[in-house]
């Protein structure tokens, strides 16, 4: 049976007051797996109003009391870890593993929002002036929201939530319309480790729902991943509406691959970030640089590896690539490989039109490799978001370096080497706010921050780590004088 | 299932295999061999959880479950002497191809306790 998702506002499951639901498909099966409502400012203004009401007895509540739901709501994800990460793969599309590895994440920020007790300690030095001491005392601030995308739909949700309610703010989450489902089921197990009623609150919906959270007076600051077009929009209207906000955009991550890199192991990790969970990640490796000498052993084994990759249904466990979100999205995906064929890239393994047995109507686009592409290209500059891979080729390192730095992006940027000095030179250089060295995804862990610049990301304090305890209190200032 | 190609493959087989393997030893009356293995099987489920690490999730060549099928229907010293060997060649096989020293060593474990109960 397909399930109407409700709302969460105010400790229960409401009905939205839409009457517009938006259909949500298992992009692999093609099955309706689910109907979101397209909520409305009015629902939001509901839940707002809850999360605003429940703020000064949250607040109020001791910090380590406010931990010890986090100890529980971490107890019950690693009981229900299977099962969450199954709703990740139906609704999502990518492999088991990839899920169960976003929801192993999404633990270790609960495990980070755990620490917020030591973490939000305040500061104090005495006798600035005669008699006179000065403390800086962190504070939580009001409502908090976040607007969150289908690449992780269990993940991204968790890098805000768990660290704010235990800093006392109090929450709204708005997932994307595409992947609603686990977050249902994640508000199932808020709703099981009984916090009190409006602290955390969940809308779903698109557009509409999106610009009532950005536009609401009493929302304090909201979080966004996604679209780098819409994170601009995310923080001019939050600007305007004098929020904090932290938008996080797209992206264009590029890959060197030195000579002097071990080229089995190199390519090994290449693939998972070239290829992992179908290249909708902001953290994708898209464009390889080889320099030098590194072309052609590079090319040769990214295309045996790549024309070897298991392409099926993420809850095989044997799949090592799964589909793409949608329909709409593989056709978006497969005319940008034929426009950077126009443009006279070579394409040189072709995911376009496939198809995969028993499941013809899912939304799969295999590896694709384009080679001899040149910064000039459309597949060079914009981001493509699914399992493509553009080699370009680079005389020397510092040629390189200058061919990352021209990308408008600077989510990430990795290096393959055996040499440190540049290792040295890639890290200092580079103009994106994640680097790996020798490593495919420069993923952050919970307790750092997960960097970005240019224009994949909007903002000053990043999601995540030391950032995400500067965003989700205030630091206020105490000067006394007892005579 | 044929081919053991990602982390979820390899530790999901090594699941099954401990769960078959309990019931085996639990219908042969070995209450310590089936407790042994209950405790292998809630080990690598847990290590499943704990140890997927997403940003070194790589594809896993040349293995193949069809070469560790175990023969559970026969009891006999002989045959849990195969099953054991089968079992130890199977975790020493698989430990090497994870990139995840954690579930390795969890891995190789399993290959020292299951030698030990083939002679």
């Amino acid at each position: 049976m397909v399930k109407r998702l409700k709302n969460y506002i105010n400790g229960r499951f409401v009905e939205a007051s839409a009457d517009r639901y938006i259909p949500v498909h298992n992009p692999a099966t093609c099955q309706l797996i689910g109907e979101c409502p397209d909520s409305s400012r009015a629902d939001v203004d509901q839940a707002v109003k809850a999360a605003h009401a429940a703020f000064d007895e949250w607040r109020s509540t001791p910090v380590l009391s406010r931990a010890q739901y986090m100890h529980r709501l971490r107890n019950i994800l690693e009981e229900r870890f299977e099962d969450i990460s199954r709703v990740v793969v139906e609704e999502n599309g990518k492999t088991r593993d990839e899920a169960r590895g976003e929801v192993r994440r999404a633990i270790e920020s609960v495990d980070f929002a755990i620490s917020v007790p030591s973490l939000m300690r305040g500061y104090k030095v005495e006798d600035i002036s005669s008699g006179i001491d000065e403390t800086a005392e962190r504070q939580p601030l009001g409502v908090f929201a976040a607007i969150t995308p289908f690449n992780f739909p269990f993940m991204v949700p968790l890098w805000f939530l768990p660290t704010a309610i235990t800093c006392g703010n109090t929450y709204l989450i708005k997932p994307s319309p595409q992947t609603p489902l686990s977050m249902d089921l994640f508000y199932e197990i808020m709703d099981e480790i009984d916090l009190p009623e409006g602290v955390v609150n969940l809308v779903h919906g698109g557009a509409e729902a999106s610009q009532a959270v950005m536009e609401h007076p009493d929302v304090v600051g909201v979080s966004f991943v996604g679209s780098t077009p819409v994170a601009k929009i995310v923080y001019e209207t939050c600007g305007k509406h004098g929020k904090r906000v932290q938008a996080q955009g797209g992206a264009k991550n590029y890959i060197a691959v030195m000579p002097d890199a071990d080229m089995a192991a190199s390519v090994a990790n290449i693939m998972g970030s070239a290829f992992g969970c179908a290249g909708q990640r902001c953290l994708a490796g898209s464009v390889v640089v080889a320099v030098g000498d590194a072309y052609e052993p590079l090319k040769a084994e990214l295309l045996k590896r790549a024309s070897g990759l298991r392409v099926g249904y993420g809850l095989e466990e044997t799949t090592q690539m799964g589909t793409v979100i949608s329909d709409a999205a593989k056709q978006r995906i497969e005319g940008m490989i034929s426009a950077g064929e126009n443009e006279g890239a070579q394409v040189v393994l072709d995911g376009r039109g496939s198809t995969i047995e028993g499941f013809e109507a899912g939304s799969f686009v295999g590896p694709t490799i384009l080679d001899g592409v040149t910064s000039d290209m459309s597949v060079a500059r914009d981001e493509i978001f699914g399992p493509v891979l553009s080699i370009m080729h680079a005389e020397d390192f510092d040629s390189a370096v200058d061919m990352i730095n021209q990308s408008r992006y600077g989510n990430a940027a990795s290096l393959f080497t055996s040499n440190g000095k540049y290792a040295r030179e890639f890290k200092y250089r580079i103009r994106a706010g994640n680097i790996g060295i020798n490593v495919g995804v420069a993923a952050a862990t919970a307790s750092f921050p997960f960097g970005g610049q240019k224009e994949s990301f909007f903002g000053d304090l990043h999601g995540q780590g030391p950032d995400s305890i500067e965003f989700f209190t205030d630091k206020k200032i105490l000067i006394e004088r007892w005579l | 299932m044929s081919s053991l190609n990602t982390f979820g493959a390899i530790m999901t087989f090594a699941i099954e295999m401990e769960t078959r393997l309990r019931d085996y030893y639990q219908s042969a009356g070995d209450a310590a061999r089936a407790a042994d293995a209950d405790k292998r099987r809630a080990n690598l489920e847990r290590v499943r959880r704990e140890n997927v690490t997403e940003i070194k999730l790589e594809p896993i060549e040349g293995l193949d479950e069809a070469n560790y099928t175990l023969d559970l229907d026969v009891q006999s010293d002989a045959a849990r002497a195969t099953i054991e060997a089968t079992a130890t060649r199977f975790y020493q096989d698989v430990a090497p191809k994870i990139n995840v020293r954690e579930a390795q060593r969890a891995l190789e474990r399993c290959a020292r306790q299951h030698a030990e109960m083939a002679p």
